[in-house]
Order: structure tokens, then sequence, then C-alpha cells
């Protein structure tokens, strides 16, 4: 009977708290279910402030490259590559999801192969008046009958009899292009390893994630049908990368979203012994996250999976809240009592934390903004629900740390702040080293914050390397205002571009103008072309010594008559056949403007790539510099090659991203002012001012050094964690700061920031152990500042103890 | 009748007619076989080549220039001319009915194969193959293509 009564007030006094976390938890999975979650870097970027920039950033979301997947196949005998290879291309072909499959067919289709015959003499570089003179033509029918003696026969008589200048092979070479890969049986392989090479490109834009994943799946799917035994499926490009990247932040997302929980709840069970307290505390953490999320969510139209981690670790900082007010309420108390206790730090502390990550919210920087609301939303939330929600639960629950015990130990350790002098060396040590160095090593590189492993950015250098694709990233964008336009203007750079390749600064470019002439210059071919009757004469001198019959060349002068009426080939006249798909990416209209990027191959100096091209007359700072193009000046070379900027993606990203870092540090000093601001009034005492922030800076200092002497390059990532540091070193700081209190007060505010501390140690040093360097970056800073902002908070916010008689509290006082 | 020796080397002589010449043209050259599927038509003169079949993969270097290698998977009309070449010399009646109507004609010690191609891309080209020998010896070849240029070759052990 007593037994059943206990049963039954334990329930009453643990309803409401399961209660309120029933319905968090039902909160945060209803988020959960609808938010979108984004996990593309390029998501992180900013949209760009100039048009070039905007431009700049558009390509790396959605240009052509983003969409090409490189394929590698191997570990087996070449012909079971070979076969492995055929079967893919056969269901990537016919799953209707890509617009090129390439890996070894003709690389030129019959009906391509029509057209081209047909048009040959208007799209061949090689159609000059000089093609056809006498001795011109004298040389060309040696050459194609010593192709006749040869076992090339077959193609002699098949297109050289039609076409003794050669014409269509000239013209076949620039769709085609020069290649070093070699064909087996069907395939494409390695030029020195066996390895079986596929190049397909998605219908779907490289940032359309749903057609990414159909895409891979299809691959996948290709792969796993073709009976591979032991072969091995090697993917790479941007897409893959996006894929990978996902993946990879997923699986880390999942396993510290589920260690750090468990690693918590163990630490919140050896200091309280009560699962009660533990579902209590989760109460303001998982509403926090809740509410951020959605949030970010409305506010973005999208979350970004680096602030959903993010915030899934942020836990590890708002779960402080909870703990501080459990921890700091004596058994029996009301809730009044408690929040008047702990209330003034309390409130400073969400205060100043909140004001620290609004410098991220205002850094103009998207993925930068996002983290900053998803934390600034996410504390203020665990700060309420603590704050109003959670006093009633926990005094209808009676939770309240174990009896606190003796305080004799804490003499003993308050005692060390006798020697909080000595506190100050690793500040000054710190201070004077890196002002010595000149500050922290920044980092510059947009790709070393690249959630993408280096070995798959290896495996894309290598397959893109062997298949000769163009480089991402290494572009020459020509616009002007229509095809023609554009193309005129990329037929001034090609001398440009054949002097940069003989110099080997490049492997070759892809672009419009070698597959598609302009009409202008391919009027000047046909008018180059002589009369049918005076090349009948011509045919007749040149083959005087030479064994051919008078009526062999027949099929040619047709050609040239036929060719003299022929109107240019457009690209309006290749849509729908294989050449269309091929030269859409490369031609396209885009906002009022017609687009050419030239793709270049092969960019192992994108620096001395710059000054050559800009010796050329192409604009290479084009972020800086970008002028529309003027149509006023189509025509000249001169003015074409200004209308002609070189981006190397890699370097602008970084340039506009170092921007915008260097605008968010900027802010971060700002939000310190506002944060000294609420210090002053929230803390009267200039004294006090001076030690809790102290304590922050000092926390702050001796983590970038720290991390600097560790090798680390400090980015935008780290600015993100340093804020994170801030707001725990001011919780540490400003409840070590509270004045007179008893002792049994000050052991309850020490062991509860230990635990704080422990908590925070536990997820973020989880986090360091990451694969997505983003993540593993904010885990290592916030884990090394967080101990450094608990020494420091310590030593130097508390009050030093009376040397004489110990003080017991009896004035309480706050302020 | 053929087919029974596992590396046979041999000389040719050539001679092809062209509708656009006046004359024939002719060469000079060896021939080299291995078991099962190794060909190589070296020629000498007037102009050097060197044609090598290994399996499906032929590659053709001309008077020293770049080897071309090709797939004669994806192009039957050369294929056909390769598989009539290699099939009498591996012995192999499987794969020459595979790709061509074969008559036979004549005695072990004369014989003579009549080979039309099967594969309708070939036979757009091809009209004929006659190859005539002695016991394991072939001795002639004549392809007839279907403009009417024929390629006629005479082989010396």
């Amino acid at each position: 009977m007593k037994r059943g009564h206990q049963r039954a007030v334990a329930w009453r006094q643990a309803a409401p708290v399961l209660g309120a976390l029933g319905v968090a938890i039902v909160l945060l999975v209803g988020v959960l279910s609808r938010i979108e979650v984004h996990t593309d870097m390029l998501a992180f970027l900013p949209a760009g402030e100039t048009p070039a920039a905007r431009l700049v950033l558009r390509e790396a979301r959605e240009g052509s490259a983003t969409g090409l997947i490189l394929i590698g196949i191997d570990g087996a005998p070449v012909a079971e590559l070979a076969r492995i290879s055929r079967s893919v291309a056969g269901g990537l072909t016919r799953s209707g999801l890509f617009a090129v499959v390439a890996g070894g067919q003709a690389a030129i289709s019959e009906q391509d192969e029509a057209l081209l015959f047909a048009h040959r003499y208007l799209l061949s570089p090689t159609t000059s008046e000089a093609a056809f003179t006498v001795p011109a033509l004298h040389a060309d029918l040696e050459r194609l009958l010593g192709q006749l003696r040869s076992s090339a026969a077959p193609l002699a008589v098949r297109y050289g009899l039609r076409d003794p200048p050669g014409a269509f092979l000239a013209a076949m070479g620039s769709w085609i292009g020069p290649s070093r890969i070699r064909t087996i049986d069907g395939a494409w392989f390695a030029p020195d390893r066996d390895r079986a090479l596929l190049l397909a490109r998605t219908r779907a834009g490289g940032m359309d994630v749903p057609g990414q994943e159909a895409a891979s799946a299809a691959i996948e799917h290709a792969f796993a049908t073709a009976n591979p035994g032991g072969a091995r499926l090697l993917e790479a490009g941007p897409a893959v990368f996006a894929r990978d990247a996902a993946r990879a932040m997923r699986t880390d997302v999942h396993r510290i979203a589920i260690v750090s929980t468990l690693l918590v709840i163990l630490l919140l069970w050896w200091r309280f012994r009560s699962p009660l307290v533990i579902a209590a505390i989760a109460v303001p953490v998982v509403s926090s996250i809740a509410v951020a999320a959605l949030v970010v969510q409305i506010v973005f139209g999208a979350v970004h999976g680096v602030a959903l981690g993010f915030g899934v670790t942020m836990l590890g900082v708002s779960v402080d809240y909870p703990v501080l007010m459990i921890g700091h309420r004596k058994s029996g108390e009301t809730a009044a009592a408690t929040r008047a206790r702990i209330g003034p730090a309390f409130i400073l502390a969400v205060i100043t934390a909140t004001l620290g990550l609004t410098a991220m919210v205002f850094s103009g920087f998207p993925g930068l903004s996002q983290l900053g609301v998803f934390s600034a939303i996410g504390l203020i939330t665990a700060a309420m629900v603590t704050w109003f929600v959670l006093p009633p639960l926990v005094v209808a629950a009676n939770l309240a740390p174990v009896a606190a015990g003796s305080a004799a130990w804490l003499g003993r350790i308050e005692a060390l702040r006798r020697w909080r002098l000595v506190g100050l060396l690793p500040v000054v040590l710190a201070a004077g080293w890196l002002a010595a160095r000149g500050g922290p090593a920044w980092e510059d590189d947009l790709e070393n914050l690249s959630p993408v492993p280096a070995a798959s950015r290896a495996l894309d250098a290598e397959l893109r390397g062997e298949l000769g694709a163009p480089d991402v990233g290494q572009l020459v964008v020509v616009q002007g205002e229509d095809d023609q336009a554009v193309l005129r203007r990329q037929e001034a750079l090609i001398p440009l571009l054949d002097h940069l390749k003989a110099e080997g600064l490049i492997d070759g470019a892809d672009l419009a103008a070698r597959l598609l002439p302009s009409a202008t210059t391919q009027e000047a071919r046909r008018a180059a072309l002589p009369d049918p009757d005076v090349l009948a004469e011509r045919l007749d001198a040149a083959r005087v010594g030479l064994p051919f019959r008078p009526t062999a060349f027949g099929a040619f002068v047709a050609a040239v008559r036929a060719s003299r009426s022929m109107a240019p080939l457009l690209p309006a006249d290749l849509s729908g056949t294989p050449f269309g798909a091929r030269l859409t990416p490369l031609l396209f209209a885009r906002d009022a403007a017609w687009q050419g990027p030239i793709a270049l191959q092969g960019v192992r100096n994108p620096a001395r790539l710059a000054v050559a091209l800009a010796d050329g007359g192409v604009v290479t700072d084009g972020v800086a510099t970008h002028r529309e193009a003027d149509p006023g000046l189509v025509g000249s070379p001169a003015a074409a090659r200004n209308a002609a900027i070189y981006v190397d993606m890699r370097a602008e990203l970084s340039h506009i991203l170092s921007g915008y870092t260097a605008r968010a540090w900027r802010w971060l000093g700002w939000s310190g002012v506002l944060v000294l601001a609420a210090l002053a009034v929230g803390l009267h005492a200039p004294a006090r001012v001076l030690r809790v922030l102290g304590s922050v800076v000092a926390a702050m200092l001796v983590t970038v050094a720290v991390l600097t002497l560790l090798g680390t390059r400090l980015s935008l990532i780290h600015l993100v964690a340093l804020q994170l540091v801030a707001g725990v070193g001011l919780d540490y700081a400003l409840f070590f700061a509270r004045r007179q209190l008893d002792a049994e007060e000050r052991a309850r505010t020490l062991r509860t920031l230990v635990t704080c501390n422990a908590m925070t140690l536990l997820t973020f040093g989880m986090l360091a152990a990451c694969q997505t360097p983003l993540l593993r970056d904010i885990g290592m800073t916030v884990a090394c500042g967080a101990v450094s902002a608990m020494g420091f908070a310590f030593l130097f916010a508390g009050e030093r103890p009376a040397t004489g008689v110990p003080r017991t509290g009896s004035n309480e006082r706050f302020g | 009748m053929m087919g029974s020796v596992a590396e046979r080397r041999a000389t040719f002589h050539e001679e092809r007619r062209f509708a656009a010449l006046t004359e024939p043209l002719e060469s000079t050259g060896h021939l080299l076989y291995r078991r099962p599927d190794h060909l190589e038509k070296i020629t000498d003169a007037p102009q050097a080549e060197r044609l090598v079949v290994d399996g499906d993969r032929l590659s053709l270097t001309v008077a020293g220039g770049p080897t071309h290698v090709t797939d004669l998977a994806a192009q039957p009309e050369l294929r056909a001319l390769v598989d009539a070449m290699r099939g009498p010399l591996a012995g192999d009646t499987a794969a020459l009915e595979r790709a061509f109507k074969v008559a036979v004609r004549g005695t072990k010690a004369a014989w003579r194969l009549d080979l039309t191609p099967i594969d309708p891309r070939a036979a757009k080209l091809l009209i004929e193959v006659r190859i005539s020998g002695s016991g394991p010896t072939m001795r002639e070849v004549l392809l007839v293509q279907a403009n009417g240029d024929t390629q006629y070759m005479s082989i010396e052990p």
C-alpha cells in the first residue's frame, strides 16, 4: 500500500518532466522531417556582389562542368574491363539521365558524320585559296596515292577521293580533339594503366541534389548489373564530391549525435544520479535544436548540413543552461529562489553569448548567417525554456544535485587562485609569440575548407588527366550580345590559345568556335572556294605524272560546287543532334547575353597562365575590373579580347571568401564591443568587467596560439568556433564572478561549471574526430578553448580567497 | 585441309586495282601468322608498312608514322577482311562461317574457298573473297569490292 503510494507520488512528480520532454521530442522530429537539408559547400557561399563574382559563383554552382562525372573501372583483366565498361555505358545511355555518355563507341555518330562531311569546306580550318592551287592539290594527290598503297586504302577511297585536301578529317579533328586515350575492345582505356574510362554528363545540374542522387544510383546500378566480379568502380566530378561529402557529413553527424549524447547522459548520470534530471535537462536542449532548425528553414529556405551538424553539437553549450539551473538549486527550494540566486549571472551570460553570435548573423555570408541564426536562436530558446519552463518542472519533481557534502575541498582548490599571476604567464607567452610571428596563419585556399577528402580530389585529378577532360574552374568566359558575336570573339582568341598550348601552359581548350565557326568565318571560307570549272582544270594539272584517271575526282568537284552556294551552318541547325548536345554547354544564352565558356585543360600553373593571358589581352582579375561587354566594340580583336575574362574559379572563390572572412572578423570585433557594453551595464564594477572579459580574451588568445602551434591555418570556421568559446567562457566567468557567495554556493558553482566544461569537452572532443574537416576544426577549437576558458575563468573571474578567516556567506548580494 | 601449323611465315606479292587509277599498285612483303589469332603483314616495298592484328585489335603503322590502333569489333567491314585472312590460317572454319557464306571447291591438293560476307555493313563494301591453296598452304587471295576495286595477293611460303 505504502509502496503503491510512493509509486504514485513518483509518477506525479515525473509526469510533467516526461510530458514536456515528449512535446519537445515530437517538435524536433516534426521539424527535422520537414526541413530541407543542403550539403553543398557552395551553398554556403554568398551570391556575389559584382557581376563577375556572381558569374563565377553561378558557374561554380550550375555551370556545365558541374554535371560531369568521370568514371574509371579497374582491378580486372583488360578484356573483362572492356566488357564491363561497354555494359555500363549501355546502361547509362538507357537510363535517359545523361546528356552525354562517352566511353569508346565510335567517337562520332553516322548522323553527325554526314552533316560534317556535307559542310566540310565551310567548317574546316584548312579551307583557304592556297589549299586549291595546283601545287597544293598535287601534294594532296601524292599523299592520296600513298594512302591507296597502304592498308588504309578503304578509307582513302571512302573519303580521300571525294576530299583530297582533307577538310573532313581536319573538321572532325576539331570535334574529337587530340586524346591520349587508348581504345581496346570498344572501350576507352587510360594511357598508362589498365583502367577503363567513361565520361558522362548528367542532364541534371550539379546542384540538383535529387537529380544527382538519381544519376549516381543509375551508375551504381549499371555497374552492379554488368557482373563486375572483382572490378572496382571509381567516380569523380563535382556532383560525385557533393554526394560523397553529404554522405560523410551525414555519417559524422549521426555518429556525433549518438556518441556525444550518450557521453553527456553518462556524465549527467554520474553528477545527478537521476534519470529524471537528465530528462529535465533534455527539454531545453531538444526544443532549442527544433526551434533553431525551424527558424533557419523559414529564414533561409533550407538548412545547410554544416549548420545542422554544428547545431547538434550546440547542445554542448545550450545544455549548460539547464545544468546551471538544476546544479544551483538547493533541495526543496522554490523556483523563484533559485532564479533569484543565479538570475543576474544567467541572464548576462545569455545576453552576451547571443550578442557575440549576432555578429555572424549580419556578416553577409549566407553560411555564417545560418550558423549565427542557428546558434543564437538555439541559445535563446534553451535559455528561455530553462528560465520559464524548467523551474516548475524541477520543483514538481524536486530535482537537485546530490547533497553537496563537505565543502572542505573547496578551500584547497580556491587556494590555487593565490597563484593566479602565474596564470598570466601562458597568456603573455601566447600573445608575445603570436605578435612575434606576425599574427596567426590564415587560410586563403578554399579547397582546404572543402568538405571533400583529399583522396577524392586526387582521384579526380588523376581521372581528369587520363580522360583529357577540362579542369573544373579553369575558364575563359567570352560573352556577346548573340551567339555569332561570341563565336567571333572566340575565333579572335584561338591564336592566343594555340600559343599557350605551344608554351605548355595548357594542354588544350574546349570551345564552341572550334566546333562551329562563326557565320562570318564560314562565309569567308566559302568565298575562298574556286569555281568548279577552274578547279577541274587545276586538278588536271595537278595529276600530271600521277596515275589518277581524269574522272577520279568528280565527287570532289561536285562537293565544292555545292559548298559555294551552301548557307553557313548555324547553332540552331544543330539542335537535336548529338553535335548540338556537345555544343550547348559551350554556347548558351543567359540573362539576355550569350556566354561562351572556354574550358581549359591541363592548367598546371594558374599564376603563369594568368600573366600570359593578360599579355594576350584577356582580363584576368575579373572580379576587380570586369566590364560588361560593349556591343559597339564588336569586331576588332582587341575589343573581342576585352570581352573575355579568365576565371580561375578556385582563386576567385578564395578571393571572394577571404573578403567575407575579413568582414566577419571585423564583425567579431564589433560584437566584442557590444559584449563589453553589456558587461559594463550588467556588472557595474569596472574591475569585474575586466576580470570577466580578461579571462575570456585570455582563453581565446591561448586557443589561437595553440592552434597556430599545431600548424592550423585560421579560417572562418575557426572564427565561428571562437565565438562559441567566447560564449562558453562568458558562462564560466560570469558564474565565478558572482559576488560574496557562501562556501556551499561556491562549491555548487564549481561543481556545476566543471560538469558544463566536461560536457563541452565530450561533445566537441568527439567533433575533433570527424572526417569532415569543417567539423573537425570546430571541434578542435572549441575543445581547446573550453579547457582554457574554464582555467582562466576560475583563476581570474572568481574572487581571490581572503588570506585570513574564511568567509561564510550570510550576506549574499547580487550585482 | 588448312591450319595445321602453329606459326607460319610467307612472302607475298600484292596487286591492287582501283577505279580511280589508270594502273595497278603493286607491293611486296611478308606475312607472319601465329596461333590462334596473331597476324602480321609487313610491306617492304615500295612503301614500308606494318599491319598487326591481335584478337580484335588492329594496329597499322605506315611509313614510320604514328601507329593507329583500331578495334575490329566496331568495324564490321574491316573485321570481315581480317577474318577472311585469319580463318583459313587458323583452320577455324566455324569463325569463317560466322562471318561469311562459304563455298568450298576442288581437292585437298588444290582447293578454293568463295566467301560472301553476311554482315550487311560489310556486304555494302565487300562483294566477295576468293582464296585458293594446296594442302595446309594458302596460295592466293582475291578481294572484290563493291565499287569494282580489287586486291589480289599471291603467297609464297
